[in-house]
C-alpha cells in the first residue's frame, strides 16, 4: 500500500456530491449552505428559551448590549445552562442505549437469540459487583447482574458501582468536588431540573452538576453498555476487515446497518448468515449479502465480526447516492432524517426499528426483542425483495477502500501485550508492558480521538491530520467512533500504518503486533479507554491525570460527544476540540473550561480548530505532563543509574 | 528520571573522551600518525560500517568525531536515543583505536581486546549451524565472584559464546572460570569502551557474512538485528556511559538484561534481579533456544569444553 493511497483523503465525497448535483438530489451540503452563516447568538450560547417569557438573547460582549435575560439570568448562566443540557442530553443517548442492552441482557436464555457469549466477563463483573455464582446456572447470573446494572439508571442511595473501578486518587477528587454520580437517570433528571427557569444560576455550579452528569454517562451509562454488549455478543478480538464505500458490491444486497445499538445489529448478522436467507437473495439474482456498517453500529459488528465498514457519519446520504444500496437499516442516534427524501431518488428502502427513533418518511419495522431473529429475518427479506428495485443507471459505485485491523478491546490488547512479557520476570496478563514504555520514553503518551464529523470541518481532514502528527511523535493512539472510522478509511489502523510512525512507536509495533492506531469501538466504547487509562495509571500508582494521556474531538458535533468530553475531563484526561463549543458568550465559562478546572479535575479544555496547532498543543501538553511524571517516579523509584556528578567512575573508566 | 537524556548524558561523556584522546594522542604523534587494528580488512570496523570509509590516520579520526557528534541530537525520541547509542559505539572505537595507535600492545592477557578477521570466521559456520546458539556480552561486576562464575558457566554450558568486560573479569578468574576462545569465554578488557570488540565482530559479521555493504548502517543494524544472536548483561551500578552504550547495543537488536532498576522497555531493557534467572532471561529476551537438552552431569558439559585440555593436576 502506498504512503499517499494510506492517507489521502477520498476524492470520493467529491465524486458523489457531483453525483447528487446532477441527479438534482439534495444533501447535507446544500442545506449547510442554505443554512447561510450561523446565529451568532446560539453559536456562542448566549440565546436561551427555557422559558416563554424568553427567548432571550443577551450580549456575548460583556457591558455591551442586553447583559441579562428577562429573568436575570447572565451570559454565564445562559451558556453554561446550555452546556449542561447537552451533557443530560448526551447522557441520557448513551444511558438509554445501555439501558436496552442490559435489558436484552435480562431476558437472555440458554435456548434463546440472546445468549451469553463471554462467561467469564460475566463472572467476574458478578464477583465485583458480589453476586453469587456458587453453583448456580450462569443465565440467573446474568439475570441477577442485570437487575443490579438496570438499578444504577434509578436506584435511591449510593453512589454508581462503577466508579470503584477508578484509581484511588481520582475518587477521592470526584468525592470531595462532590461529583460522583449517583443514579444515572437521576443525574440527567437533576440537570434538568437545575436548568430550569429560576433554579442554578452558577456558572462554576453548572459545570460541577454538568460533571457528575457526564461521569454517569462515562462510568454508567458507557461502561454498562460496553460491558454488557461484551458479555452478550463477545468480547472484540483482533481482527482483519476493509472500510470506505468502496467495499459496496454491485453484484450482491448491500444493507447498511446504520445506528448504534449492538442488540439490533447482531441479529441482522445473524439473519444474513442463515441459509435460507442466503438462498432467498440467489432467487433474487444476487450473489450474495453485503452488509457495511455505518457509525457506531458499524464499529459494534466490526469489532466482533469484522463486518465491513462503509463508512462513517457523513457518508450516510452518499452510501445512498451509489445507487446500490438495498436498504439502510436504523436504530436510534446520529441517523439524518434527510434518509428519507435522498432514499426515495433510489429503490433504497429507508427501514427504522426502534419505537424511540420514528422517522417520518420511513418503512417502520420495529425490532421485537422478543423475537429478535426472526424480527431481523423479516428486516433483512425486505431488503432482499428490493434487489430487483436497483435503477442500473444510478449505480456508481467508488473503487476506494482500505484494509484495517481491529477489534482492540482492553482485554485484546493485553494479551496483545503478553507478547513481551519475559516469563522470567513478570506475570501476563498486565498493563505493564504499556507502563513501561510510557515510563521508559519510548511511547511519549497516549491520545484517544473520538467523535463525529462536523460540516464546520473538511470531513475526516482533522482526524487524520491530528493522528499522522501524533504517531509521527511516538504518542500512540486510540480510537472510537467516527474518528476510528476516519482512521480505517485511511488505513491507519493497518499494521502497514506502522512506517508513518516514530521509530519508538514503529518498534512497539512490531513487537506487539499492532497497528499505531487502535480502533477500540463505538462511542459507548470509550468506557474502554477510559478502562485502559485507569488500569496504566493504578499500575503506576498515579492518578489519570499525571499520566501523559490526551482526549481529542476534531471534528465533534453531537451532544453524545459533550457529554464524552466532559466525563474525560472529569476522568482528568484533558480534552481537545477542534470543533468550538457554545460557550464562548461567557468570557467566565471559557476561562473555566480552559484554566480553573484543572485546579479541579488535574485537566482541562483546549480549543482550536486548526488540527496542526491543536496537535502541536497536544505534543506540548503530553510533555508536560511527562516531565512531571519523570520528576515524581524518579523520586520515588530508586533507578540503578549513577550520574557522573555524583559518582566520578564513569568518566575515569573512559581513560 | 529520563532515561534518554541519560543515554544523551553518556554519550556526550564518550564523545567528549574521544575528542581529549584525540587531542592529546596528535599532539604527541601528529596527525599523520597510523591508526589501525591489528589483523583486520575492514579498517575501524564500526566507522567503515556506518561511514564507508577508511580510518587510516589520527587526522581521519577527527573526522569520525563529525559522525559521532552528528548523530546526537538531544529529543525525547526514541529514534535520537539509539542514535546517541550508536554514537557512543562509535567514539569508543575511536579511543580504542587510540589505544592501538599509541600502543602496540595495549592489552595483555587474559584481555584480548580487538578480535581478528580470522577469529571472526571462524566464529562464521559455528553461529550459522546454531553450534553456538548465541552471544552473550557480560560487562560490569556481579555482588561477588561465585554469581559472577554461575552466570558464565551457565552461558558456557549451553555453548554460548560469553565476552567478558570489566570488573567482571577478576570475577571470573578468581572463581576460577576457564576461559580461552576455544572454551568461548573471552575476556575482552577493564574498560567499558572495550566492549565494542564484540560490536566490531557482529559488525564484521554483517560485512563478511552477511554482504551489506559499507556505509549502508541501516542494513548493517538490520543484519545484526535478525543474524546476530547476542545480548548484554550489564551488572552492578551503572553509569550513564554504560547506559548509553547500552543504547547502543540495543540499537543494533541486542537487548540488554541488568541487575539494576531501570526504566524497563519490554523485551529491550530488563530488569531481572535474580541472578539465577539471568541467562533464562536473556535467552528469552534474545529469543534464543538451545538445540541439545543439557546433559545432567556434575560438570559443565557442552562444545565449549571440545578444545579444553584437561591438565595434570586437575
Ligand atoms: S429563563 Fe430567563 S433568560 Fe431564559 S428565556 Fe426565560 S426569561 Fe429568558
Ligand atoms: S462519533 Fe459522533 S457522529 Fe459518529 S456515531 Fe458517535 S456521536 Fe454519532
Amino acid at each position: 500500500m502506498s504512503e499517499t493511497k494510506m492517507v489521502s483523503l477520498d476524492e470520493m465525497d467529491e465524486q458523489l456530491i457531483q453525483k447528487a448535483e446532477a441527479e438534482g438530489v439534495e444533501t447535507m451540503w446544500d442545506r449547510k449552505k442554505a443554512m447561510k452563516a450561523p446565529c451568532g447568538f446560539g453559536e456562542k450560547g448566549v440565546c436561551c428559551r427555557i422559558c416563554a417569557m424568553g427567548p432571550c438573547r443577551v450580549s456575548p460582549v460583556e457591558g455591551k448590549g442586553a447583559q441579562r435575560g428577562i429573568c436575570g439570568a447572565t451570559a454565564d448562566t445562559i451558556v453554561a445552562r446550555n452546556l449542561a443540557r447537552m451533557i443530560a442530553a448526551g447522557t441520557s443517548a448513551h444511558s438509554d442505549h445501555a439501558r436496552d442492552i442490559a435489558h436484552v441482557m435480562h431476558m437472555a436464555s440458554r435456548d434463546g437469540n440472546y445468549t451469553i457469549k463471554d462467561e467469564r466477563k460475566l463472572l467476574s463483573l458478578a464477583e465485583e459487583w458480589e453476586v453469587n455464582t456458587e453453583g448456580r446456572d450462569i443465565y440467573d447470573v446474568a439475570h441477577e447482574v442485570a437487575e443490579i446494572a438496570l438499578n444504577e439508571f434509578g436506584k435511591p442511595f449510593g453512589t454508581l458501582k462503577f466508579l470503584e473501578r477508578a484509581p484511588e486518587p481520582r475518587k477521592k477528587i470526584w468525592r470531595e468536588l462532590d461529583i460522583e454520580p449517583r443514579a444515572i437517570d437521576r443525574e440527567i433528571a437533576t440537570i434538568m431540573h437545575s436548568t430550569h427557569m429560576g433554579c442554578t444560576s452558577d456558572a462554576e455550579s453548572l459545570l460541577k452538576i454538568g460533571m457528575r452528569t457526564a461521569l454517569a454517562d462515562g462510568w454508567g451509562g458507557s461502561m454498562i453498555g460496553t460491558v454488557f454488549s461484551d458479555i452478550l455478543f463477545g468480547t472484540p478480538v483482533p481482527r482483519e476487515t476493509e472500510a470506505n464505500l468502496g467495499v459496496l458490491e454491485e453484484k450482491q444486497v448491500n444493507i447498511i446497518l446504520h445506528g448504534h445499538e449492538p442488540s439490533l445489529s447482531e441479529m441482522i448478522v445473524m439473519a444474513a448468515q442463515d441459509p435460507q436467507i442466503i438462498k432467498l437473495a440467489e432467487e433474487v439474482g444476487a450473489e450474495g449479502i453485503n452488509l457495511a456498517g455505518m457509525c457506531c453500529t458499524g464499529n459494534e459488528v466490526t469489532m466482533r465480526h469484522g463486518v465491513k465498514i462503509a463508512g462513517n457519519f457523513f457518508q450516510q446520504e452518499l452510501a445512498v447516492l451509489t445507487g446500490v444500496i438495498e436498504a439502510v437499516i436504523v436504530d436510534v442516534q446520529c441517523i439524518f432524517p434527510s434518509l428519507t427524501p435522498i432514499t426515495d431518488c433510489y429503490h433504497t428502502k429507508f427501514i427504522t426499528t426502534s419505537p424511540k427513533a420514528k422517522i417520518t418518511g420511513a418503512t417502520h419495522i420495529e425490532f421485537n426483542e422478543e423475537k429478535a431473529l426472526e424480527s431481523a429475518k423479516s428486516i433483512v427479506r425486505e431488503a432482499i425483495e428490493n434487489f430487483k428495485n436497483r435503477k442500473k443507471e444510478k449505480v456508481f459505485i467508488p473503487q476506494t477502500k482500505n484494509q484495517a485491523t481491529l477489534g482492540y478491546s482492553v482485554e485484546a490488547i493485553i494479551k496483545q501485550l503478553d507478547r513481551v512479557v519475559n516469563s522470567n520476570i513478570d506475570p501476563q496478563g498486565t498493563v505493564k508492558p504499556l507502563a513501561d514504555v510510557i515510563k521508559a520514553g519510548v511511547l511519549r503518551g497516549a491520545a484517544g480521538i473520538v467523535g463525529c464529523n462536523n460540516p464546520k470541518v473538511k470531513h475526516d481532514y482533522s482526524h487524520i491530520e491530528i493522528m499522522k502528527k501524533l504517531i509521527a511523535n511516538d504518542v500512540i493512539v486510540v480510537t472510537t467512533g467516527c474518528a476510528a472510522q476516519a482512521a480505517a478509511k485511511a488505513g491507519l489502523t493497518s499494521k502497514d500504518a506502522a512506517k508513518l510512525a516514530g521509530k519508538g512507536l514503529q518498534a512497539v509495533c512490531e513487537l506487539v503486533d499492532i497497528p499505531p492506531v487502535l480502533h477500540m469501538g463505538s462511542c459507548v466504547d470509550i468506557s474502554r479507554i477510559l478502562t485502559l487509562v485507569g488500569e496504566t495509571a493504578k499500575h503506576m500508582g498515579v492518578d489519570n491525570c499525571d499520566l501523559p494521556v490526551v482526549g481529542v474531538a476534531p471534528e465533534w458535533m453531537s451532544e453524545k460527544a459533550v457529554a464524552i468530553a466532559n466525563y474525560v475531563i472529569a476522568s482528568g484526561i484533558d480534552v481537545f476540540l477542534g470543533v468550538e463549543p457554545p460557550v464562548m458568550g461567557s468570557a467566565a465559562v471559557v476561562d473555566m473550561l480552559t484554566n480553573k478546572l484543572e485546579e479541579m479535575t488535574g485537566a482541562k479544555f483546549f480549543i482550536d480548530t486548526d488540527p496542526h496547532k491543536l496537535s502541536a498543543m497536544m505534543l506540548d501538553r503530553i510533555e508536560e505532563k511527562r516531565a512531571k511524571l519523570e520528576a515524581r517516579l524518579g523520586k520515588e523509584i530508586e533507578y540503578g543509574i549513577t550520574r557522573a556528578e555524583e559518582e566520578e567512575e564513569g568518566v575515569k573508566e573512559l581513560a | 528520571m529520563n532515561l534518554f537524556n541519560v543515554i544523551y548524558a553518556g554519550s556526550n561523556q564518550a564523545l567528549s573522551a574521544a575528542e581529549g584522546l584525540l587531542k592529546q594522542a596528535i599532539e604527541e604523534k601528529g596527525r599523520d600518525h597510523k591508526v589501525v587494528f591489528p589483523e583486520t580488512a575492514y579498517s575501524l570496523p564500526i566507522i567503515y560500517a556506518a561511514t564507508g570509509l577508511k580510518m587510516t590516520t589520527l587526522a581521519d579520526l577527527e573526522g569520525a568525531i563529525g559522525v559521532v557528534k552528528s548523530l546526537i541530537v538531544e529529543e525525547p525520541r526514541l529514534e535520537q536515543a539509539l542514535n546517541a547509542g550508536l554514537a557512543t559505539a562509535v567514539s569508543a572505537e575511536i579511543i580504542e583505536a587510540i589505544k592501538y595507535a599509541l600502543n602496540e600492545t595495549p592489552y595483555d592477557a587474559p584481555c584480548a581486546g580487538h578480535i581478528t578477521d580470522a577469529t571472526i570466521r571462524s566464529l562464521g559456520v559455528p553461529l550459522v549451524t546454531g553450534d553456538i546458539p548465541g552471544v552473550a556480552v557480560v560487562l560490569g561486576k556481579c555482588p561477588d565472584s561465585e554469581t559472577a562464575a554461575k552466570v558464565i558457566k551457565d552461558y558456557q554450558s549451553k555453548g554460548l559464546l560469553t565476552f567478558l568486560v570489566g570488573d567482571i573479569i577478576d570475577q571470573a578468574i578468581e572463581a576460577n572460570v576457564k576461559m580461552g576462545l576455544e572454551l568461548r569465554v573471552i575476556p575482552l578488557g577493564y574498560d567499558v569502551t572495550s566492549v565494542i570488540h564484540v560490536v566490531s565482530v557482529a559488525i564484521r559479521a554483517s560485512l563478511i557474512f552477511g554482504g551489506v555493504e559499507p556505509g549502508k548502517l541501516a542494513e548493517h543494524m538490520e543484519y545484526t538485528k535478525n543474524r546476530v544472536p547476542a545480548f548484554v548483561n550489564a551488572f552492578g551500578p551503572l553509569s550513564e556511559l554504560v547506559v548509553s552504550a547500552g543504547a547502543g547495543a540495543i540499537a543494533l537488536g541486542f537487548p540488554v538484561i541488568t541487575d539494576q532498576v531501570v526504566p524497563e522497555v519490554p523485551t529491550l531493557l530488563l530488569t531481572q534481579k535474580d541472578y539465577d534467572k539471568i541467562p533464562a532471561t536473556s535467552l528469552e529476551a534474545r529469543n534464543i533456544k538451545i538445540k541439545v537438552t543439557e546433559i545432567p552431569i556434575p560438570v559443565g558439559f557442552a562444545a565449549a569444553f571440545e578444545g579444553e585440555r584437561v591438565r595434570k593436576d586437575d
